[in-house]
């Protein structure tokens, strides 16, 4: 029997897809009553290590468990663990309802329950039509629902905001941070920072498959350092003046800016104006969580990779000839802090023009969860109880 | 909960994933049409095939008439064993098209473990499996009341028997190529080597290695398609043989040297090639049946989903 944790504990993970190392030696604990963050780059190894927590990956060593538990021996796993995955299957003859029906039966649960969740997702108008026609949005929203039919202990969520619109998404947010609040777990993987700094406490960052950093958010965000974002004239002449100043700490930025650690706008202003440098930016950025990321999860690459001092106009700041993809241009180093939830560029999804779904209802907390006092609440769950239901 | 109560739940709800979609009457109309239309063809052009059972030797001895022994049976067989492609092939995509479609991934999200999934996916085929096997033995049946006119009806013993041995073949068709389509894991690939072999490897290789044994059993007995037909082939050729024995007039008894030869003249006339006889074929197709769903149950096991 699982040990009613919530509690999730990645163990020394590894594993090869024949010569690809995709996670190599991963460890870290998911504690219930937060939302953990795991990002890494593309390729990072985040979706399989997620699908090893989900046993549908089996690991080439370590261990994955939830609850003290792999997840073939947790007796009723949709009851402990909810998902949402990445390219997740629905019979495209299906209808939405219908795929409920079925998971409904395979856990247990009683059929109600599937309008609970789709009304909690916004679908109930949707429910009929053949899932096949889903919008990529939809689809996410339907995963969702699945996730959450038997009413899991325990949420992992694979880049659930793909193809989310705007209200989508801060429905989830409120949604993620509400379910974690009652003592639950959730475990959400972006590649993205700035798509889950507003809703994630604990952050677990991978590249290549190994830990980068593992901890909270906020001591992550303490340990940055302020830079300064300047658009020179020339920029050349704008280091060499930097560094007779001892400011050595100079990297290229995107659009012909450079980042510059460990000083002031207003020194490099002034420093500029005695090198008779024009300046077109500046800006002073704090905290930027973002740009830590990219230093962590392609850092590895920086002392090996040529200076890239005066790379070509809009070569992003991080990018590495050996990277295996370079970031987009632009993306997403350039979004302005303070918003950290604009759709991703280029997401087409808007809701129908026929508002063929609904938005998503506050309903779901109505319809389960009495208003849980601020601060954590223990998770408790009966053996064959439905799950929270006990507790309302 | 216990392991039953588990089980079926997953049952029921492999069985909305089949009413749920379209495939199962798509393959179920075909599949009627196709075992109605082959027993109706064949058993219209009954004298042909009758008359070289009925004029053997047996039957002359025995002093009995063509109409007194439901020789119409053997298109009751042949049909049967035609249409068992379809219930073959629902089989074959109970895994694999949801591996296809990546509906697999929650199907294992909501099961205890995959063991128990192939278990409930088994349980809930194998009443599929008899569904179809009913279905297609109701549909023949309809064929040859239509296609002898009504002259040539089997007898009731008879029909029970063969009808049994045809929904018994029906459902280890089913089992047999769920355990293909989990090996194998995609759709197509799957569709196309249990059609490649239903079709064409399994009657030719039954056809050649008969011949080479000149009518006796044989290895082709020993193959999935022989065995399965020979299953219901002998379940034929025994009850008519049978009817024969109880029937007989001329003589006090029929030879058993006699009623041996008949019955596999009748065998092979049911298309029960090569067969070891209705037990023998019974144990080795079920044998077949299970190598296949223990194959792939242990790919299904080692298989990522990702
Ligand atoms: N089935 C597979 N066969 C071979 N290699 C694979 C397989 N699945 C993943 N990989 C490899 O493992 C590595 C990690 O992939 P993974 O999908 O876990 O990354 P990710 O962090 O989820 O990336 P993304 O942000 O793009 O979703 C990649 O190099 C990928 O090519
Ligand atoms: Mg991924």
């Amino acid at each position: 029997m699982h040990d009613g944790s919530g509690r999730i504990e990645v163990r020394q993970l590894s594993k090869n897809f024949g010569s690809v190392q995709a996670v190599a030696n991963l460890s870290f604990t998911v504690e219930p009553g937060s939302v953990t963050g795991f990002l890494g780059p593309n390729g990072a190894g985040k979706t399989t290590t997620l699908r090893m927590i989900l046993g549908l990956v089996t690991p080439s060593e370590g261990t994955a468990t939830i609850n003290g538990l792999p997840h073939d021996k947790l007796g009723h796993p949709a009851r402990v663990v909810g998902s949402v995955l990445e390219n997740e299957g629905f019979h495209p003859k299906r209808t939405a309802r219908n795929h409920l029906k079925v998971y409904a039966a395979a856990i247990g649960v009683p059929d109600r329950r599937v309008e609970d969740v789709l009304a909690a997702v916004g679908l109930t108008e949707a429910g009929d039509r053949h899932a096949g026609g889903f919008s990529l949005g939809m689809r996410q929203r339907l995963a969702l629902a699945t996730a959450l039919l038997g009413d899991p202990q325990v949420l992992v969520l694979d880049e659930p905001a793909n193809g989310l619109d705007p209200e989508g998404i801060a429905w989830l947010r409120t949604f993620l941070r509400d379910f974690a609040k009652q003592g639950r777990t959730v475990l959400v993987s972006s590649h993205l920072l700035a798509e889950v700094e507003q809703t994630i406490d604990q952050v677990v960052i991978i590249s290549h498959g190994q830990t980068m950093y593992y901890g909270q958010l906020d001591d992550l965000r303490n340990a940055q350092r302020p830079r300064v974002l300047v658009l020179p004239s020339n920029q050349d002449a704008l280091s060499t003046a930097l560094r007779e100043e001892q400011i050595s700490e100079i990297e290229p930025a995107d659009n012909g800016r450079l980042a510059v650690m460990n000083t002031s706008a207003r020194q490099v202003g002034d420093i500029a104006l005695r090198a008779g440098v024009a300046i077109y930016g500046l800006e002073e950025r704090h905290a930027d969580l973002e740009n830590l990321f990219f230093q962590l999860t392609s850092g590895q690459y920086a002392a090996a990779a040529p200076q890239q001092y005066g790379a070509p106009h809009g070569m992003p700041y991080g990018t590495q000839p050996s990277a295996p993809y370079g970031a987009p241009p632009g993306a997403p180093y350039e979004a302005p802090p303070g918003t950290p939830y604009g759709p991703p560029p280029g997401t087409p999804y808007g809701a129908p023009p026929h508002g063929g779904y609904g938005p998503p209802q506050d309903g779901w907390s109505q319809q389960g969860t009495v208003p849980q006092p601020q601060g954590q609440q223990p998770y408790q769950q009966d053996e064959g109880n439905t799950g929270w239901e006990g507790q309302r | 909960m216990g392991r039953s109560a588990l089980m079926g739940k997953l049952v029921k709800a492999e069985f909305r994933k089949i009413l749920s979609t379209k495939l199962w009457w798509g393959l179920l109309i075909v599949a009627l049409l196709v075992a109605g239309s082959w027993a109706g063809m064949l058993s219209s052009v009954f004298d042909g095939i009758a008359a070289e059972l009925s004029g053997s030797e047996v039957m002359r001895l025995a002093g009995l008439e063509l109409d007194e022994i439901s020789f119409s049976v053997v298109f009751l067989t042949r049909a049967i064993n035609i249409a068992t492609i379809f219930p073959m092939l629902f089989g074959g995509l109970a895994i694999a098209s949801e591996l296809g479609r990546k509906t697999i991934t929650t199907s294992f999200l909501t099961a205890p473990n995959r063991t128990m999934l192939l278990g409930a996916k088994g349980i809930t085929y194998a009443i599929w499996g008899a569904i179809y096997g009913i279905a297609i033995i109701l549909a023949a049946t309809l064929g040859i009341v239509i296609g002898t006119g009504g002259d040539h009806l089997v007898g009731f013993t008879t029909w029970l028997a063969t009808a049994a041995a045809g929904v018994l073949s029906c459902v280890l068709w089913t089992l047999l190529g769920l355990g293909v389509g989990a090996l194998i894991g995609s759709p197509v690939g799957t569709v196309i080597v249990l059609l490649v072999y239903g079709l064409a490897l399994g009657p030719i290789s039954d056809l050649v290695f008969t011949g080479f044994a000149e009518g006796d059993a044989n290895v082709a007995g020993a193959l999935p398609n022989g065995a399965a037909n020979g299953l219901t082939g002998s379940t034929a050729a025994d009850t008519l043989a049978a009817e024969i024995q109880a029937n007989a007039t001329g003589m006090s008894s029929v030879s058993s040297d006699l009623l041996e030869g008949f019955q596999d003249t009748a065998r092979l006339a049911a298309g029960g090639l090569g067969s070891f006889g209705l037990f023998a074929s019974a144990a080795i197709f079920l044998a077949w049946a299970m190598l296949f769903l223990a194959l792939g149950l242990w790919r299904t096991q080692s298989r990522d989903i990702t």
